[in-house]
């Protein structure tokens, strides 16, 4: 397993360090994207063929596996995969909006490295430094438009998701402190020893470190009231860093939270954890669906969806009990194609029209079908709508509410998810069906045809949340219980 | 009552540093010039620098006095000099504008201080040659970070908040888990060290486009 586990991180690490070299030329894109492809087939071999879900190390103790780590690495392999793939087209010539293209894949390979790593990484202080490493290169990224507006969601990002993700190692050091009295001065806080001990820590200083990572790492997931930095930065970011950002990066975040409330669950039992993720998850819910109403900005739009979304795996762990547990990490995974598909159709928007506005879109259907289908696939799929996976998982958490006689979260759920689909899909639908003229001083991008590498990420994203929706492969069910079973509480 | 020389000698130097870190992060809040900010920046790194170092000699730990060492030479010179050279040269105006005035900012910032203490003391911990609270002096110079943070509208100004937020959860490292492995605690200065620089391209970036460090009329995105 180590082997596949370094060949994942090395491929992007020489991605790196090729385009940092190569620079702005087609053949960056090309290796970047065979990287990332290569990335994402290591991670399903680490994942599935050593029966990661029984909880492994690897390399002596520098990288773990287990059903939480093997669900959210998949999801991000996933997403940095078919993200290099549509970047290789969007950065093409007079296709997408990226000015500073010197630095762009460099960057975007370190962002998949650091991304890729964090899941895996066994001892949770270099989990945290792979968290901050992400802030650090994914906020100049986010300024890769080169517009006065992205410099400004640049900053705003770097800055609270740095303060955040510092109070974050708070939370981990006092973790580690609680350990101190059991473990021994000098041990080094990776999961399991911690997990293993974790019924002897002092109950007072895991409560509060959990709340600090909470916060901290929450910062970084976009829960409301940590979220400011996240609209900006979604709506401002070339739409591939848009969807890396929503279907990799939150979850990467949440993945820390949630590892270190597994130990905090087993300290000072499920309901303090359960209840901090329920406040978090439900104010996220409510409050970015609320915002999806009055949005004009079809990125923003789906930035606040990316709220929602993120709410709603919180809202479904923290209801408890293992259907609506496993409703939650389905989610996380059928999130990140979504999300990637509906980003990907936003990029083919801009690209084409030239603005976020949605009020200056319209008939997109018949200027650019392709496109147009996209959009509103991947609108359909992110609010919910059956047969896609988002309906399959929220349709599991509700269900886990109403078996766990949560009944009020869940109805919850069910009204917020809706409210979330009317602000949405009203706003596609109008861009993609609504009769009217294309913007009139662009009528030259009109006919241009579809970039076959955007195409093609469209398409894979489309199908993973299509097929999931359908049909769940027994060795992904295997690890979404193992997955259950972590957060459980259960080594 | 037994107590070594050393021992009384270690605490009290401690308690002394504490207490001057304390008031070097307050002293932020009174300096309106930006270079003023970042030398400010530096003393307060001098006393976590002096305070890792009084932990590892104390407890004959040479990871400990090494990180002290290694944090002498990244937070007192490396970040505060790169900082002046990168942006406060190249911007014509250095006095950062404030929301909250100073005389309010330290009645703020001494409140929150208080508080912090406050809080520590609720939590069954003991630190490293300090008195309990323990976490009171670094959970100060977290709320007072963040605090500098929020009122200073300058891009310099908030990347010493930012620092001085990082250094309390340094100290707090320091000062509740001095065993933290050596290894971590070096990465999590090394992971320091490209967060400036990338700080820095940002400021540079906003300073080359609007010849200034203010970020008073980054207020397009909203809603």
């Amino acid at each position: 397993m180590a082997v596949w586990l370094l060949i994942m991180l090395a491929l992007p690490l020489a991605a790196t360090a090729a385009g940092a070299v190569i620079g702005d030329r087609p053949v960056s894109g090309w290796l970047s994207a065979a990287a990332s492809v290569g990335s994402f087939a290591a991670a399903l071999v680490a994942v599935f063929a050593y029966d990661a879900v029984r909880g492994r190390h690897a390399l002596g103790s520098v990288f773990f596996l287990d059903g939480l780590s093997g669900v959210f690495l998949i999801a991000v392999a996933f997403v940095y995969a078919v993200v290099a793939l549509y970047s290789a087209g969007y950065l093409l010539p007079h296709i997408g909006h990226v000015r500073l293209r010197r630095w762009y894949w460099p960057l975007l390979n370190l962002f998949g490295l650091a991304l890729l790593a964090t899941p895996v990484l066994a001892n949770l202080g270099v989990l945290w430094v792979a968290v901050e490493l992400t802030t650090v290169v994914s906020a100049l990224l986010v300024t890769s438009e080169g517009s006065d507006q992205s410099l400004e969601a640049g900053w705003k990002y770097i800055v609270i998701g740095s303060a955040g993700l510092a109070v974050g190692l708070l939370g981990i050091v006092l973790v580690y402190a609680a350990g101190v009295p059991v473990l021994g001065d000098h041990y080094t806080p990776t999961y399991t020893t911690l997990a293993h001990a974790a019924r002897h820590l002092n109950p007072s200083l895991v409560r509060t470190g959990f709340a600090f990572v909470l916060v901290g790492f929450g910062t970084k997931v976009g829960l409301v009231p940590m979220h400011a930095w996240l609209p900006d930065a979604h709506s401002e970011g070339p739409s591939p860093i848009s969807a890396m950002l929503s279907g990799a990066l939150l979850a990467a975040a949440l993945y820390a939270v949630l590892r270190i409330g597994a130990i905090a669950q087993i300290t000072v039992g499920p309901t303090y954890v359960h209840v901090l993720l329920l406040v978090f998850g439900a104010l996220s819910l409510l409050l970015a669906a609320l915002f999806t109403l009055r949005q004009t900005n079809y990125k923003r739009l789906l930035a606040y969806s990316s709220i929602e979304h993120m709410g709603i795996v919180s809202l479904g762990i923290g209801i408890g009990g293992p259907v609506a547990a496993y409703g939650a990490f389905f989610h996380v995974l059928v999130h990140a194609a979504g999300k990637t598909l509906a980003f990907f159709g936003a990029g083919g928007l801009l690209s084409r029209y030239e603005t976020r506005e949605a009020d200056e879109v319209r008939g997109v259907i018949r200027a650019a079908p392709f496109t147009g289908v996209m959009v509103l696939l991947g609108a359909l799929a992110i609010t919910g709508v059956p047969p896609f996976g988002i309906f399959r998982s929220e349709l599991l958490i509700v269900t886990g509410g109403f078996s766990h006689s949560r009944y009020a979260l869940a109805g919850l759920l069910v009204v917020f998810a809706n409210v979330a689909f009317v602000g949405v899909y009203v706003v596609f639908h109008r861009m993609v069906l609504s009769p009217g003229d294309v913007t009139p001083g662009d009528r030259t991008r009109v006919g241009r045809p579809e970039q076959p590498l955007m195409a093609a990420a469209m398409v894979l994203s489309l199908v993973v949340v299509l097929v999931l929706g359908l049909w769940i492969p027994s060795p992904l069910n295997r690890l979404l219980h193992g997955a259950v079973s972590v957060i459980g509480g259960r080594l | 009552m037994p107590v070594a020389p050393h021992y009384d000698f270690a605490h009290a130097t401690a308690a002394i540093i504490a207490i001057l870190a304390l008031l070097s992060g307050l002293s932020l809040l009174l300096v309106k010039q930006v270079h003023e900010q970042v030398r400010a920046y530096g003393a307060q790194s001098v006393f976590a620098a002096g305070y890792t170092l009084l932990v590892g000699i104390d407890r004959v730990d040479a990871a400990l006095i090494v990180l002290a060492v290694w944090t002498a030479l990244i937070k007192v010179i490396v970040i505060p000099v790169a900082i002046d050279r990168a942006v406060t040269r190249q911007v014509s105006e250095h006095e950062v504008p404030l929301v909250v005035q100073v005389p309010m900012s330290l009645l703020i910032g001494v409140t929150l201080a208080g508080l912090a203490y406050w809080s520590a003391s609720a939590l069954p911990i003991h630190a490293a040659l300090l008195p309990t609270p323990a976490l009171g002096m670094p959970l100060s110079l977290v709320l007072i970070g963040f605090f500098f943070m929020i009122t200073r509208q300058n891009v310099i100004s908030q990347i010493v908040g930012l620092l001085t937020l990082e250094n309390g959860v340094f100290l707090a490292t320091v000062a509740i888990a001095p065993g933290l492995p050596f290894a971590i605690g070096f990465l999590l200065l090394l992971d320091l060290l490209p967060a400036v620089v990338f700080y820095g391209v940002f400021a540079r970036l906003i300073a080359a486009r609007a010849k200034t460090t203010s970020i008073e009329d980054m207020a397009v995105l909203r809603g």
